[in-house]
């Protein structure tokens, strides 16, 4: 149960590109065939949460805007911009 | 002696020959030679021309004709539409310009033309040949090297954007990404992009991209894009200035240069990984479309689906296998079984009786056949014998006797009577007839002798 819980903490974490190719090897795993039945169970029910990651991310996503400041000690910080926030002359 | 040698006929084909290599062109395939000829001439292709402007005038259609002319000779210029509408300056008579463009002909008017593609006052001939000599430069060094060139990646979650806060770039970089990849992080460095002090910004832009990394995961940006919208080559002169230029070559994530409109060159978009045309193309390029991503999710979905139904249904056909060699083993089917594989000898064993019958009745008949023909007459002798046997003894026998009025008298032990001395009166005896029988008492007996 344990493990499980944890696999799905992990598909739901993971960044668009990671899990479309972990889903694109499941499904390939499971269409080449030959696994026992458990095997191709376990492996239908995460391609299941590989889809719905990358839906999720393609539906819900919003657009995150920053820009980079840099602070006295030279450390680039990113912080969120508004649309229309005036220029600054650079440090 | 030759008399009839033939000598006019000979020399007639190679009169037509003369005529096949002596060339008469249509006009239009003049125009053609000489149009291949003009662009074969790579001097021609991309030339910058500077004179003075003559007659203007502007079509129906909006193309732009006008003449550059200095002392000794004119040329004949056209903008088309498209061009003209986007070039920030515009042809007037009597200014001194310097237009850049390709030489071609306009075959319906038999004239060669320079075709306009970008136009920029005079003394920026300077700027023209600086950028010359700087791309001269650069190019030798393998700045512009194919083989440097970079590959994207495919689904960038961190897009670093270098370009002013206030342009009109951003706000188009900003519209495609939130329409195309609203999943990825935009981090703007930002920085100025008009006139000679911005070189330095850019600069400072880039490297402030290249040192930032996210506080949790440690990871840099995935690709950089770099954009400034159109202007005059004045205006665009900072991404032609060496440091930026290098400052493109040198940063550590891929980077896309867009600058300016699609006409537009500079030196920085050389050095990029990949060059767009605009800072829209730009954004286009370094994002995957959603809607694509979209259809690949739900391809690979179909293809789950259709993987794991296929592998359930193989499962079922080994499971109903399974199940059935389950079955074969269990007690009742074992006796099932059992009584089967007797019900198969028992069927053997009748099959073997029946026919081990089937033979013997075949032989008993084929015996039965035989019979007839040497026991019937025999049979038939035997019968005819008996017949008359047992007529003969009907005719001897007692009641035969009866027949003919004789009568058989039984004493009262059953013996037949045949003294009357052996009854006394009163004894009862019995009298057999021809039909039927008779119980009688005796009433007086009467010696023969007497």
């Amino acid at each position: 149960m344990d493990k499980i819980d944890a696999e799905r903490q992990r598909i739901a974490a993971l960044p668009f590109d990671k899990a479309l190719s972990e889903f694109r090897q499941v499904v390939e795993k499971l269409e080449a065939g030959n696994l026992p039945l458990e095997d191709s169970i376990a492996l239908f029910e995460q391609g299941v949460l590989f889809q719905r990651r990358c839906e999720k991310m393609l539906s819900e996503a919003e657009l995150r805007f920053q820009r980079l400041v840099e602070s006295a000690g030279g450390k680039v910080r990113a912080l969120d911009l508004s649309v229309g926030e005036g220029d600054e002359p650079p440090a | 002696m030759r008399p009839f040698e033939p000598l006019l006929p000979a020399e007639e084909p190679r009169r037509a020959e003369a005529a096949a290599s002596l060339p008469i062109l249509t006009v239009a395939e003049v125009t053609q030679l000489v149009k291949g000829a003009l662009r074969a001439a790579p001097r021609l292709r991309d030339v910058w021309v500077e004179g003075e402007v003559g007659q203007v005038s502007i079509s129906a259609a909006g193309h732009c004709y006008f003449t550059l002319k200095d002392e000794k000779a004119q040329i004949k210029c056209v903008i088309f539409r498209d061009d003209r509408l986007m070039m920030p300056f515009e042809a007037r008579t009597g200014l001194r310009l310097v237009a850049q463009g390709n030489i071609d002909i306009f075959d319906a008017q038999g004239v060669y033309q320079l075709y306009v593609r970008t136009l920029q006052p005079s003394g920026f001939g300077d700027l023209a040949l600086r950028f010359e000599a700087l791309k001269a430069k650069l190019q030798a060094e393998g700045l512009f090297d194919p083989a440097r060139k970079r590959k994207l990646p495919a689904y960038p979650q961190t897009i670093g954007v270098v370009t002013s806060l206030q342009g009109a770039a951003l706000h188009d970089i900003r519209r495609v990404l939130a329409r195309r990849w609203p999943m990825a992080r935009v981090i703007v460095s930002a920085c100025q992009v008009q006139g000679a002090p911005a070189a330095p910004t850019i600069v400072a832009a880039l490297r402030r991209v290249a040192r930032w990394t996210d506080d949790e995961t440690g990871r840099a940006t995935d690709v950089v894009i770099l954009a400034r919208g159109g202007g005059s080559l004045e205006d665009l002169w900072p991404f032609n200035e060496e440091s930026v230029v290098r400052a493109v070559a040198a940063h550590p994530c891929p980077i896309v240069v867009g600058v300016g409109h699609e006409t537009d060159v500079t030196l920085a978009e050389f050095a990029a990984d990949i060059r767009a045309a605009t800072p829209s193309v730009a954004a286009e390029l370094v994002v995957p479309a959603r809607s694509d991503e979209q259809a690949r999710v739900e391809g690979y979905a179909s293809r789950l689906h259709g993987a794991t139904s296929r592998a359930l249904s193989d499962r079922r056909s080994v499971l109903n296998n399974e199940k059935r060699a389950l079955e074969a083993n269990h007690p009742k089917a074992q006796l099932a079984a059992e009584r089967e594989r007797i019900g198969v000898l028992l069927d053997r064993a009748a099959r073997v009786i029946a026919r081990r019958l089937e033979i013997d009745r075949a032989m008993t008949e084929r015996a039965g056949e035989q019979l007839p023909a040497l026991a019937a007459t025999r049979i038939g002798i035997a019968r005819a014998e008996l017949n008359r046997q047992s007529a003969s003894l009907s005719a001897l026998g007692p009641y035969a006797t009866l027949e003919r009025g004789y009568s058989i008298v039984r004493g009262p032990d059953g013996t037949v009577l045949r003294d009357a001395r052996n009854v006394k009166s009163g004894d009862s005896v019995s009298v057999r007839l021809h039909r039927g029988e008779l119980d009688a008492w005796v009433e007086s007996v009467r010696d023969s002798r007497s």
